[in-house]
């Protein structure tokens, strides 16, 4: 669907979901037997954190390719340190989201400017890429409703 | 950081319109976060840059950082390094802990446990 090599059938990502009419996905929560046996020493706040841990990434080859582009060209990179990042990536996303997701409530619904999702004490690099973004003719504001 | 530098990633970046990141995945792990009903396609293109200048920026910094200029390897260790000593990398200190061997771990254990043993 994306032309990458990973996949996006569902079961295989851990989540289960079904067709709406438009062709979009609804992301149902997992029930408590199955394979959330192992979770179950975590604290059972709720099916949404059961989701959460279910730790979806993007597909490491795409996140090791823009690390190796990134570097150096003679560098290498650790095995450990790709699957890594890619745990990172996905933090990086749930916590701009988060964030976001806040500033959104708070604000009247309504249209954010970029530079807004740089809540005040977000950490810094939020505000480097915002404020690149600023740069990006077109896209000079985001909506979360 | 260098702001020149940031400069002409922004350039790379702005310049290609292509994005190498799958974004449904993207929304998938939006969608994760608590109270998120609709996002809107311009914050979908948007994180989904936003992501990937976050991985060059993190490769990068700690590829710099860390001991890549004698192994050339950007190993584990360099990013839980990064992750404590730059600000802007901090909220990944959960997920990156420091390694240490099994055996340095063992041996503080006995200690302590003697320590116990003497009080």
């Amino acid at each position: 669907m994306d032309g990458d090599s990973s996949t996006t059938d569902t079961t295989q990502l851990g989540i289960t979901g079904e067709y709406m009419t438009g062709g979009t996905y609804v992301l149902q929560t997992q029930d408590d037997d199955g394979d959330e046996s192992f979770n179950d020493h975590d604290d059972g706040n709720g099916s949404k954190d059961h989701f959460r841990e279910q730790d979806i990434y993007l597909p490491i080859a795409n996140v090791a390719r823009i690390m190796k582009n990134a570097i150096p060209q003679t560098g290498k990179i650790a095995k450990d340190a790709k699957e890594c990042v890619q745990e990172c990536v996905s933090e990086f996303i749930s916590f701009i989201t988060s964030e976001a997701s806040e500033r959104c409530h708070q604000e009247k619904p309504g249209q954010l400017p970029a530079g807004l999702i740089t809540a005040d004490g977000q950490q810094q690099n939020v505000m480097v890429y915002t404020t690149s973004y600023q740069q990006i003719p077109g896209v000079q504001q985001i909506q979360f409703s | 950081m260098s702001g020149k530098n940031m400069e002409e990633k922004v350039e790379q970046a702005t310049n290609s319109k292509n994005i190498s990141l799958p974004v449904s995945r993207v929304r998938l792990i939006m969608k994760s976060s608590p109270d998120v009903s609709c996002i809107n396609q311009d914050a979908l293109f948007l994180t989904t840059k936003a992501t990937e200048l976050f991985v060059q920026h993190l490769a990068l910094s700690s590829y710099k950082n860390g001991s890549g200029k004698e192994t050339n390897t950007l190993s584990y260790s360099d990013l839980a390094n990064v992750a404590e000593e730059t600000e802007t990398f901090q909220f990944l200190t959960d997920i990156l802990p420091k390694k240490i061997l099994a055996r340095d771990y063992l041996k503080s254990l006995e200690e302590m446990e003697k320590d116990d043993e003497n009080l």
